[in-house]
């Protein structure tokens, strides 16, 4: 018979011999907790809130044996989320955060990230200038200039279209998507801003209103509108409202319709394009699908950066997410990156890559990023919810 | 007798009822009115730049009722709630009065089957229908296949919208009739066939009315969910077809209007309640048999 089936009834023996095997425990706990706090002190947690695909696990796993660390991961869809959760006193329980465009300084002005230190990002070099002040300075604080994030993807908001059904001279021009005689095979996505903001470049484009001095007093943004502007692009949303097949929630989506020949034109981050290409270099029967970055109206971009929390005040902890910025910054992790998520990179992979994939993934083409208008905040979030929701009541 | 049980024992009736009823009240207090609550607080605030200033207004309120475009969704929403919860009961009524005359001992087994969906999240749920129902699904493929046009109707419609909100909701209804019926005596058929009735005559004046409790709760638990609505349209409904619920959802995520969002929810939940209402009006008690409500008058 084993032991573990021996049973009977609790007798006075066993209940003091349980209660001193208890006391013990608690004894043994109590007596060197000193020690076993320091222990547990050692194992210093990085906790990194961030977009799902950028995720790398096996480089994550070798920056915990380098560093003795352990890195932890929280998901979000969008900025505003992430945004929310920083706001909501996550600086605390957050070490590192993503966001991209304008995000950054919104979240430097508020104080839920600190500055960093660039000296010691020595992958830093490996970053192309167009991405890095005074290029592009939407990573630097606004008074003082000091360092606020680091870039590692960016991209467009370019048109995706069926070369078989759209010549190249009618994508030159936003009109594409706003085309009456393409109903049926259009679609655009199910984000607001960036639909508000790409038919503005075009409506603006329309009304020669972007040399006009701006609401802002700064240069043309498609993000800062006069209220006539707005009152353009809620009609030309409503009138592509009925040339839609539908507004795509997700890549896949449009990835189906677009590889089905039933859309023939999209605005998206070029990640559609790039999986169908891939497709089609593996033999599968797929329209000619192509990718125009920016229509002569102009276009949008966006840059996504790594920042640190202002919940980071240990020097050792800080010292940390330092030395994880310069490893995610490494060419051969940015490469992973490039082909996990299908976006481009701030860091020049050239070297890593074929000539395929420079073309591809737009390595040759960085100082186009000086057309695009960045993602932004809009002037007034209140009227461009106002102008989507009478768009999709119409 | 144990203690705890003596000290029970000892208490009035009053106390007793404090005890048990204590949890429950405490739960429904931190996880439905203090929610509710914030809520309510947050649509007298505004929003600017997403950020929440605690300026005391109505706006948020004026906003909803008068604005074209909030109206129009709620009359969408209650339409589509309407079409969904009657073809709820339409359908299910067949299906839950043939498991209970024909089901035999696997009545309860098919019953479960009805809930193995739920074993899966709504989202998957509905993307799975969107590979029925899409451009690209298996219902036009196959039409494409017999050298058929694709079903328009059901590509980012509304009335896709209203079918995946059916195939969600169905089997709540379903289940609520099913047991409905499951107390209901089918002797009194018999007997009404006896005196003449025909077989439609005796559903309409014995089963109906004396499962309409049944069939209000199935009715119930489908619309209000229906016209809360909010992933089933965003996936199936296309460009067309946003609802109150989604275009709620999207003032606490895309466009940061919190303040917005909080008053179109404390405007949901009122027309919910006021659907409740409304339907409890419409059961009489007396008529369906029913003798939960604690007397039998």
């Amino acid at each position: 018979m084993s032991k573990f089936t021996k049973t009977g009834a609790i007798t006075r023996r066993s209940m003091l011999k349980g209660s001193g095997t208890l006391a013990l425990a608690g004894a043994m706990s109590a007596l060197p907790s000193p020690f076993i706090r320091n222990a547990e002190a050692a194992t210093l947690e990085i906790r990194a809130l961030m977009w799902e695909p950028y995720v790398l696990p096996a480089m994550i796993a070798e920056f915990e044996a380098e560093h003795g660390v352990k890195f932890t991961t929280t998901f979000f869809d969008g900025n505003s989320e992430a945004y929310n959760k920083l706001k909501l006193g996550g600086t605390r329980d957050f070490d590192l955060a993503q966001a991209d465009g304008f995000w950054s300084r919104l979240y430097s002005r508020e104080g839920l990230i600190r500055d960093i230190d660039l000296s010691k990002i020595s992958s830093m070099d490996n970053v192309f200038p167009a991405f890095t002040a005074p290029e592009y300075e939407l990573l630097t604080e606004e008074t003082s200039g000091a360092a606020i994030g680091v870039p590692f993807c960016w991209g467009g908001y370019g048109i995706t279209y069926n070369a078989d059904e759209v010549s190249e001279e009618e994508v030159s021009s936003l009109g594409v998507l706003f085309d009456a005689e393409k109903a049926g095979h259009l679609s655009a996505s199910a984000r607001f801003e960036e639909n508000i903001a790409l038919a503005a470049i075009l409506v603006t484009a329309r009304m020669g209103t972007q040399g006009d001095p701006r609401p802002d007093g700064k240069p043309f943004n498609p993000y800062v509108l006069t209220d006539a502007e707005l009152d353009g692009v809620q009609a030309l949303l409503i009138e592509q409202k009925g040339l839609l097949m539908t507004r795509y929630q997700d890549l896949g989506t449009l990835n189906n319709l677009m590889r089905s020949g039933i859309v023939w034109a999209a605005p998206e981050f070029s990640q559609v394009f790039r999986q169908l290409q891939q497709l089609k270099r593996e033999g599968k029967r797929v329209p000619n699908i192509q990718h125009r970055l920016q229509a002569e109206e102009g276009g949008l971009g966006w840059i996504d950066s790594w920042m640190v929390t202002s919940g980071v005040e240990d020097s050792e902890k800080l010292e940390v997410c330092h030395r994880y910025l310069d490893t995610i910054l490494r060419p051969e992790h940015m490469k992973a990156i490039a082909d996990k998520a299908g976006t481009s990179t701030c860091v020049d992979i050239r070297d890593l890559s074929t000539e395929e994939e420079r073309e591809l993934f737009l390595m040759d083409r960085t100082a186009e990023l000086k057309g695009l208008h960045m993602f932004d905040q809009p002037s007034s979030p209140e009227k461009w919810e106002r102008v989507w929701s009478n768009m999709e009541a119409a | 007798m144990s203690p705890l049980f003596q000290g029970w024992l000892k208490l009035s009736e009053s106390q007793r009822f404090l005890v048990v009823t204590a949890p429950v009240v405490l739960f429904l207090a931190l996880f439905f009115l203090v929610p509710l609550g914030s809520i309510l607080v947050v649509s007298f605030w505004r929003t600017e730049s997403y950020q929440l200033i605690t300026d005391w207004n109505l706006q948020n309120y004026i906003d909803v009722l008068t604005e074209p475009s909030y109206r129009t969704f709620m009359l969408r929403s209650v339409l589509t709630a309407l079409i969904v919860s009657l073809s709820c009961v339409a359908l299910a009524w067949p299906i839950a009065y043939f498991v209970i005359r024909h089901g035999g001992r696997y009545k309860l087994l098919l019953v479960v089957g009805l809930a193995v969906p739920f074993l899966t999240g709504i989202v998957l749920r509905v993307i799975a229908l969107q590979g029925v129902l899409g451009p690209i699904g298996l219902l036009n493929m196959g039409l494409m296949h017999l050298g058929l046009p694709p079903f328009e109707a059901l590509m980012y419609t509304k009335t896709a919208t209203v079918v995946g909100l059916v195939y969600l909701y169905l089997p709540f209804v379903t289940t609520a009739i099913y047991l409905s019926l499951l107390n209901f005596n089918f002797r009194l058929l018999d007997a009404a066939k006896v005196f003449g009735a025909g077989n439609m005559r005796a559903f309409w004046e014995i089963t109906w009315p004396l499962n309409w409790v049944g069939t209000v709760i199935g009715f119930a638990l489908t619309f209000v969910p229906s016209l809360a609505a909010s992933i089933t349209p965003r996936f199936l409904g296309g460009a067309d077809g946003t609802l109150f619920g989604m275009a709620m959802g999207s003032q606490f995520s895309a466009t940061g209007t919190w303040s917005l969002g909080a008053a179109m929810g404390v405007v949901l939940f009122f027309v919910a309640g006021l659907t409740l209402f409304t339907i409890s009006r419409l059961i009489d008690l007396k008529r369906s048999g029913f003798t939960g409500a604690g007397g039998r008058d």
